[in-house]
C-alpha cells in the first residue's frame, strides 16, 4: 500500500503552508531524511525531510497552492503502484487546487474515507471503506521497519553520524560489544561510499538485526624470497622425503634443575631448554652416526660433522642457522651461539653460509605452548626433531602417579636413509642424556 | 620556579591571605603550637599569636559553630578538620548553618567561611577515617567544593576560596601534603569552578581530581604505551562544576571514563556521568564508566584496601574498555 506524504507541521504557529518547490520528482527513489520540498510556512521556507522512503508515485501539491497541515502533498510507495487508491483512502485526493482541503480532524482514516467517499463517484464509493483499513495499516508497515532500526544496537554518535551521512545502521556491521555499531563503524562505512565499505563488501547473510555481514575480498601477497624457497623446499620434502613419525617423553626435572643451578652459577650463562635440546640431540647423534645421515642418487651420505639446524620463526616466515660441530662444544659456548644467531636471524642479518649445511635440525615450538608437532625434514637432512613444551604432567613411577615437568619431542625420519629402531634408538639415547643430564658433561 | 610542597603551598595560602586581611584567622585542633597535625600551619603561631591561630579543644561541632559565627560577624575564618571524617561531627553545622545563614536571613548574613582538611583514603586508616567526603558536601547548595591535587592548585585555590563570599569546603590528601610541585613566586589567584585539562589527548576523556589525579596521569602514561591517548581533566571544583570543560572535551573523544576516590553510589562521578550523558549524548560513542571506591566500607588489611582504591591499572581497564580496545 502506498504511503501519502503530508504538509508537516514545521513551525509552533504553521497553519497552513505552500510548498515552495519540490526536489523530487515522480519515479524518484526517496530515502528516510532526504529533503524532498521547500515548504514556506507562516515564518520562512524550510527544507522539508521525508518521514518515509519509497518510490515517488505522484507529486499531489501544486507549487504556490496554499494547504492545510495535514493535506496529502505526495504518494510514495512501490514502483509502478498505483497511488489513486491510497489518496482516495487519505481522503485528500482532490486537493491540490486553491481550494484548501478539509483539515484534518481526530477521526479515524476510516470514518474519513467514509465521509469523502461519499462526494466522490459512486463507484468507487462502495469498495472505499474496505480499501481503507489497509490506508490505516500503511503507516503501521513503516513503524516496524523503523523501530527495527532503532533496536540496532548502536552508540549515540554512531546513530547521529549514520543519520547526518544518510547511511542506514540496518547496512553496517557493529563491531562493538553484542553487535553495537560505534563511530569507528559509521566512518569505515562512509568510507566506503554506499553499499560499499573500507575493505569489504555487505554479503547476502544477514545477522539477526537484519544487517549484512561483511564479506572481504582475498588478497595476493606476492611472495617473498624467503617465502618462496620455504615453499620450494618443503614441496621438494613432502613429494619426495617419506616420512615417518617417532615420538617420545622426556621428563625434564633434572634439566630444568642443571638449568637454574648452571644459570644461577655461571655468570653471563642463560642457558635454555632449547640448547639442553640441541647439545642432547648433537650428543646422540655422535653415538648414533646412522642418524646424521641424508639421502642422495650415489647413496646414503653419513655426515662427518653433526652441524645441527635451529628453525628460528622471523617476521615473514623462519630461517635455519646452522650450530656447526655442536656435539664439541660446550653447553656454555652453544647456549651463547643459539643466542646470537636467533636474535640475528630475528634481525635478518644472517650470512646465507651460517643457514646452508646442516645435517640435522632442531624445531621447538615449545615457548608457544605447543605438546607435540611433526616437523618436515629439510631436503638434504635425514631427520628433524620437534619439541613442545616442557609443561608439569602426571607420570607413573614405581607404580605411583606424580607429577613430573614433561616435555614431548617427535622425529621425522627420511625412510630412505633411516628406519624405525634407528630412530627409536637416538630417541632413547636423546632421552636418557636430558633425564640425567650430568651425562652431557661427560665426555664420549 | 621554587618547588614547594602541597603543605608548604597550603601554608603559604593562608600566610599571604592573613598577611593581606586581618579578617582572616585560622582555628582548629593543633594548629598552633603543634604548627600543624600535618604542618599546614607550620609558623604561623610565631607570626600572627593566638588570637589569629588558634588551637581548639576536639570539639569538631563546636569550633565549627564559632567559625561560623565568626564570619556572620564579618571576619574571614579558617577552619582545619584534621581529616574530614571529623567533619561528620560537625556535619549539622555546615549543613543547616553555614550552607544557609545567607538563604535564611535573605542576605542580611553571609558566612564567608573555608574548612579544610584531608579527605579520602590514606593507607590503613580503617573504615571510619578513611572516607571521601566530595558527595555529601557537593550535594549541598549554598556550598563550594574544591579539592585540589598539586601544589599549585592548592594555593591557588585556598587563597580564592579564602577570599570567596561563600562557605567553601577545601579538599586535600594526607598521603600527597609531601607531593612537590612549582608555585610562582608572584601571587596568583585560581578562579573556583575552572577545570584544568592535566594531559590533554584526543581519544579517551578521564576525569578525575584529587588524590586520584596521579593515578589517573599514571593510567593515561599506561594507555600511551598502548597508544591510546588519553585527556586528563582535573576538576579541582566539584560545586560548581565545570561543565563546559567536560563537555567540550568529550564532544571531541566521544568516550569518558570518571575517576576518584569516594563511593559509586549517587557519588560526584554518577552527577558527571549524568551530565554527560545529558548534554552530550548524541556525541558518546560508548558507555561512560567510573573507577572508584567499591561499595564497601573500607577495609583496614592493606592487600583488600588496595582492591578498593581505583588503581591505575584499573583505570587503564576502563579506558580500554570505552574504546572497544
Amino acid at each position: 500500500m502506498a504511503t501519502i506524504v503530508e504538509l508537516p507541521r514545521l513551525s509552533d504557529t504553521m497553519e497552513e503552508g505552500v510548498v515552495a518547490a519540490w526536489r523530487i520528482a515522480v519515479g524518484d527513489k526517496v530515502k528516510r531524511g532526504q529533503v524532498i520540498a521547500e515548504i514556506e510556512t507562516d515564518k520562512a521556507t524550510m527544507e522539508f525531510e521525508s518521514f518515509d522512503a519509497g518510490v515517488v508515485l505522484k507529486l499531489v501539491a501544486d507549487t504556490g497552492a496554499v494547504l492545510p497541515i495535514g493535506a496529502p502533498i505526495a504518494v510514495f510507495g512501490k514502483e509502478g503502484e498505483d497511488p489513486s487508491e491510497a489518496l482516495a483512502a487519505h481522503g485528500g485526493g482532490a486537493s491540490g487546487g486553491d481550494k484548501p482541503a478539509a483539515p484534518r480532524d481526530e477521526r479515524a482514516p476510516a470514518e474519513v474515507a467514509k465521509a469523502e467517499s461519499a462526494e466522490a463517484a459512486p463507484a468507487p464509493a462502495k469498495a472505499a471503506p474496505e480499501k481503507a483499513a489497509p490506508a490505516k495499516a500503511a503507516p503501521a508497515k513503516a513503524a516496524p521497519q523503523s523501530s527495527a532500526d532503532e533496536r540496532i544496537p548502536a552508540s549515540p554518535i554512531a546513530r547521529r553520524l549514520a543519520r547526518e551521512s544518510g547511511l542506514s545502521l540496518s547496512q553496517i556491521q557493529g563491531s562493538g560489544p553484542h553487535g553495537r555499531v560505534v563511530k569507528a563503524d559509521v566512518e569505515a562505512a562512509a568510507a566506503g561510499g554506499s553499499g560499499q565499505l573500507a575493505g569489504g563488501s555487505f554479503s547476502s547473510e544477514t545477522d539477526v538485526f537484519g544487517r549484512p555481514y561483511i564479506s572481504r575480498e582475498d588478497q595476493i601477497a606476492a611472495p617473498t624470497l624467503m617465502r618462496r624457497t620455504i615453499a620450494k623446499r618443503m614441496v621438494q620434502s613432502q613429494q619426495q622425503i617419506p616420512h615417518f613419525y617417532l615420538t617420545i617423553e622426556v621428563e625434564m626435572n633434572a634439566a630444568a634443575k642443571l638449568r637454574s643451578e648452571l644459570n644461577a652459577s655461571v655468570d653471563g650463562t642463560k642457558v635454555s631448554f632449547n640448547d639442553l635440546v640441541i647439545a642432547a640431540a648433537a650428543a646422540a647423534l655422535r653415538k648414533h652416526p646412522e642418524c646424521n645421515v641424508s639421502w642422495s642418487e650415489e647413496g646414503a651420505v653419513m655426515h662427518g660433522d653433526i652441524d645441527i639446524g635451529m628453525a628460528v620463526a622471523v617476521e615473514g616466515g623462519l630461517v635455519v642457522p646452522v650450530i656447526r660441530n655442536a656435539e664439541q662444544k660446550s653447553l656454555v659456548a652453544l647456549s651463547r651461539e643459539t643466542r646470537n644467531l636467533g636474535k640475528r636471524a630475528k634481525d635478518k642479518k644472517l650470512d646465507p653460509k651460517e643457514m646452508t649445511g646442516s645435517s640435522f635440525s632442531v624445531s621447538n615450538l615449545g615457548m608457544f605452548g605447543i605438546d607435540e608437532f611433526a616437523a618436515m625434514v629439510n631436503p638434504g637432512e635425514g631427520a628433524i626433531l620437534a619439541v613442545g613444551a616442557v609443561a608439569d604432567g602426571p607420570a607413573v613411577r614405581e607404580g605411583e602417579l606424580v607429577i613430573r615437568k614433561l616435555m614431548r619431542a617427535t622425529l621425522s625420519c627420511d625412510h630412505r636413509v633411516i628406519d624405525g629402531a634407528m630412530g627409536a634408538k637416538f630417541l632413547a639415547t636423546f632421552k636418557a642424556l636430558l633425564e640425567q643430564p650430568m651425562r652431557l658433561f661427560a665426555a664420549g | 620556579m621554587p618547588e614547594l610542597q602541597i603543605r608548604q603551598a597550603i601554608r603559604d595560602a593562608i600566610k599571604e591571605e592573613m598577611e593581606r586581611d586581618d579578617r582572616v584567622f585560622i582555628l582548629g585542633e593543633e594548629v598552633g603550637h603543634y604548627n600543624g597535625a600535618y604542618k599546614c600551619t607550620e609558623g604561623l603561631l610565631d607570626q600572627f599569636g593566638e588570637k589569629r591561630v588558634v588551637d581548639t579543644p576536639i570539639v569538631e561541632t563546636g569550633f565549627s559553630g564559632v567559625g561560623i559565627g565568626a564570619a556572620m560577624c564579618g571576619l574571614r575564618p579558617i577552619v582545619e578538620f584534621m581529616t574530614f571524617n571529623f567533619s561528620a561531627v560537625a556535619f549539622d553545622q555546615i549543613l543547616n548553618n553555614a550552607a544557609k545563614i545567607h538563604h535564611m536571613t535573605n542576605g542580611q548574613f553571609s558566612c564567608p567561611i573555608v574548612f579544610r582538611g584531608p579527605n579520602a583514603a590514606a593507607h590503613m586508616l580503617g573504615s571510619t577515617h578513611s572516607q571521601a567526603f566530595d558527595a555529601f558536601y557537593a550535594h549541598i547548595p549554598g556550598l563550594k567544593v574544591i579539592s585540589v591535587a598539586t601544589a599549585y592548585d592548592a594555593k591557588g585555590l585556598l587563597k580564592s576560596a579564602i577570599r570567596d563570599p561563600n562557605p567553601v569546603i577545601f579538599f586535600e590528601s594526607e598521603v600527597m601534603y609531601a607531593q612537590r610541585g612549582e608555585v610562582p613566586d608572584e601571587e596568583y589567584l585560581i578562579p573556583i569552578g575552572e577545570a584544568d585539562i592535566k594531559r590533554s589527548g584526543a581519544d579517551v576523556t578521564l576525569i578525575t581530581w584529587g588524590q586520584s589525579v596521579p593515578t589517573s596521569l599514571e593510567a593515561a602514561k599506561l594507555a600511551a604505551e598502548k597508544d591510546l591517548d588519553v585527556e586528563v581533566i582535573d576538576l579541582r571544583t566539584l560545586r560548581p562544576l565545570d561543565e563546559a570543560a567536560i563537555i567540550e572535551s568529550v564532544k571531541k573523544t566521544n568516550r569518558a571514563v570518571v575517576a576518584y576516590h569516594g563511593w559509586p553510589y549517587g557519588g560526584v562521578g554518577a552527577e558527571i556521568v549524568d551530565r554527560i550523558q545529558r548534554v552530550a549524548f548524541d556525541w558518546l560513542d560508548a558507555p561512560v564508566l567510573r573507577e572508584c571506591y567499591e561499595d564497601l566500607n573500607m577495609p583496614y588489611a592493606e592487600n583488600l584496601e588496595n582492591i578498593i582504591i581505583p588503581s591505575a591499572e584499573r583505570i587503564l581497564s576502563a579506558l580500554e574498555k570505552v574504546s572497544y580496545r
